[in-house]
């Protein structure tokens, strides 16, 4: 497992610094120049990190690495296919986590307290980490069998524009989000626009509702990633 | 080692979609051998390969590597076993010392010491990209990850394509001096029988999911011959067992039998005189895959037989 994590991070560590390097920095910009009011603009921060990072870590990890074809070498190892999907998963958590941590961190450095109370904040990037990985885990599973990147870029923007779709439907009909309607407790994007508004006991549901559903997604991504593909004779 | 096969493969039937890949294959290899399992792209040599492996499950028949189920068993058996695979992707931001270091945890059984002896006999530049090496180097860092694990059996499959012709024979010459020399049986797969040829003892022929034949080399080389007959002889060419291809040309009939002692002395109690040609690896696959059991007027140019 530790050579596993090993070779994850040095595939990795350049987009995750990256990542992290470019959240933090349009978070520091923004903040330090004052051109809109701290809230809004760590709100579009936190967008871009919910609608990018799990975008770009979950094609990252077992799609580029099948069209290289070095996934298959890999699954020739006297290893069993979890291990190496674990490793996976560490790293794409680090890919949605770090760049966000990294953020919180220099947002709150630069203006903690300062228009938004401290609490806000810290919930706001708390939501958006979330978010991102509920995200991140339906990308991941959806596009672990794809055969490239490309097609598991497609599958990522049809799992963002899909609950998109969801949760304005549901907030043009009327949902606020205090309600626990399955739609609205099993959307990712629910923790980032609606949690601010919904009650906490809400909150909670759709959190664990999500993480269930994320083991579930990574059990099925398990199964799927071990199934050989149907290649060349 | 026991007499029990190193790989034993029985009826094993695969198909994709609609495609049946595997149809009733059936094989074995014994121990310490060096066996060709030969056929043309897209004959099922590298899903059956990849069954040996464990990475794909037949959908009936059996399969045992080393006496093991590589579907039940499948970490033992790659423990077990060495693997070059066909155009074998590397990872090729590593440099070549790292690769060893990322493989060898993966073998309880991983010789360092000969692990370096590789390296340094290979010539393989330690601190270079995987992805700087040449091809002959890649083929040959890929060699050294399979056997520094001291593998009880060695599978190649088309190992060398890709290759220029010398690098070809190096690789083969280091096939041959460290598998050969230490006993370890090798399953070597490929369409180049040329290359094969100077190292199998075994051969198998696999066309459209099926083994054809599988024999020792020397048994093929002794059986399999091309026989020449006057064309007056036709009918009684025809009658023969065992035609593997037929073709006339003028006033004669080229004739690949199967085995060709019965069919000389049958042909010459009729009193019909035959010409024998010794046939290399090559014809004889080819007269398996792509003989014709029927006579052409614009059959194949005699020159072949000549």
């Amino acid at each position: 497992m530790q050579g596993l994590l090993w070779k994850e991070w040095h595939e990795q560590r350049w987009k995750l610094a990256f990542g992290s390097l470019m959240l933090a920095a349009f978070a520091f910009v923004g903040l330090r120049a004052r051109v809109i009011a701290d809230d809004s603009l760590l709100r579009y921060v936190c967008g871009i990190a919910v609608l990018l990072l799990p975008l770009l870590s979950s094609t990252a990890l077992v799609a580029a690495e099948r069209s290289d074809g070095t996934l298959g070498s890999l699954l020739a190892l006297p290893v069993q296919a979890w291990r190496v999907l674990v490793a996976k998963t560490v790293m794409g958590v680090a890919l949605c986590a770090g760049p966000i941590v990294l953020t919180a961190m220099v947002s709150f450095a630069v203006s903690g307290g300062r228009e938004m109370p401290a609490g806000a904040m810290a919930g706001m990037f708390a939501r958006t980490l979330l978010a991102a990985l509920s995200l991140f885990f339906w990308m991941f599973a959806l596009s672990v069998r794809l055969p490239n990147e490309t097609r598991a870029a497609l599958v990522a923007v049809g799992v963002l524009v899909g609950w998109l779709i969801v949760s304005l439907g549901l907030y043009s009909a009327g949902a606020r989000g205090t309600e626990p309607s399955l739609l609205w407790v099993t959307n990712p994007f629910f923790l980032f626009f609606m949690g601010r508004d919904g009650q906490s006991s809400v909150l909670a549901i759709a959190i664990c509702m999500q993480a269930i559903i994320a083991l579930a997604l990574w059990l099925w991504a398990v199964r799927q990633f071990a199934k050989p593909q149907e290649g060349r004779s | 080692m026991s007499d029990q096969p190193v790989i034993e493969i029985s009826g094993v039937v695969k198909t994709f979609g609609r495609k049946r890949v595997l149809d009733g294959e059936t094989f074995a290899v014994q121990a310490g051998q060096t066996f060709a399992f030969l056929g043309r792209n897209g004959a099922g040599k590298t899903t059956t390969i990849r069954m040996l492996l464990g990475l794909i499950k037949p959908d009936s028949g059996t399969v045992r590597v080393l006496g093991l189920d590589p579907q039940k068993q499948p970490l033992e058996v790659r423990r077990r076993v060495g693997y070059v695979a066909e155009d074998q992707a590397m990872f090729g931001w590593m440099r070549v010392s790292q690769i060893i270091s990322f493989i060898a945890p993966f073998y309880p059984k991983w010789d360092h010491g000969w692990a370096r002896q590789l390296s340094e006999r290979f010539e393989l530049p330690l601190s270079t990209k995987v992805k700087h090496l040449s091809k002959g180097q890649g083929v040959r860092l890929a060699l050294l990850l399979a056997l520094a694990h001291r593998p009880e059996l060695v599978i190649l499959d088309d190992p060398t394509l890709g290759l220029d012709p010398i690098m070809r024979k190096e690789f083969l010459r280091d096939l041959v001096t460290y598998l050969q020399g230490e006993r370890v049986t090798v399953f070597f797969s490929s369409h180049l029988l040329y290359e094969v040829e100077p190292v199998a003892d075994a051969v198998a022929i696999l066309d459209h999911g099926q083994v054809l034949r599988q024999d020792s080399t020397e048994n093929l080389r002794a059986q399999i011959k091309r026989l020449i007959v006057p064309a007056t002889a036709e009918a009684a060419v025809r009658e023969l067992p065992g035609i593997l291809d037929i073709a006339r040309c003028g006033r004669q009939v080229a004739v690949v039998v199967s085995d060709a002692a019965p069919a000389v002395a049958a042909l010459e109690h009729e009193g019909i005189a035959v010409q024998e040609i010794d046939l290399n690896l090559d014809e004889i696959f080819e007269a398996y895959v792509i003989g014709r059991k029927e006579p052409a007027n614009a059959g194949p140019p005699l020159e072949r037989v000549a």
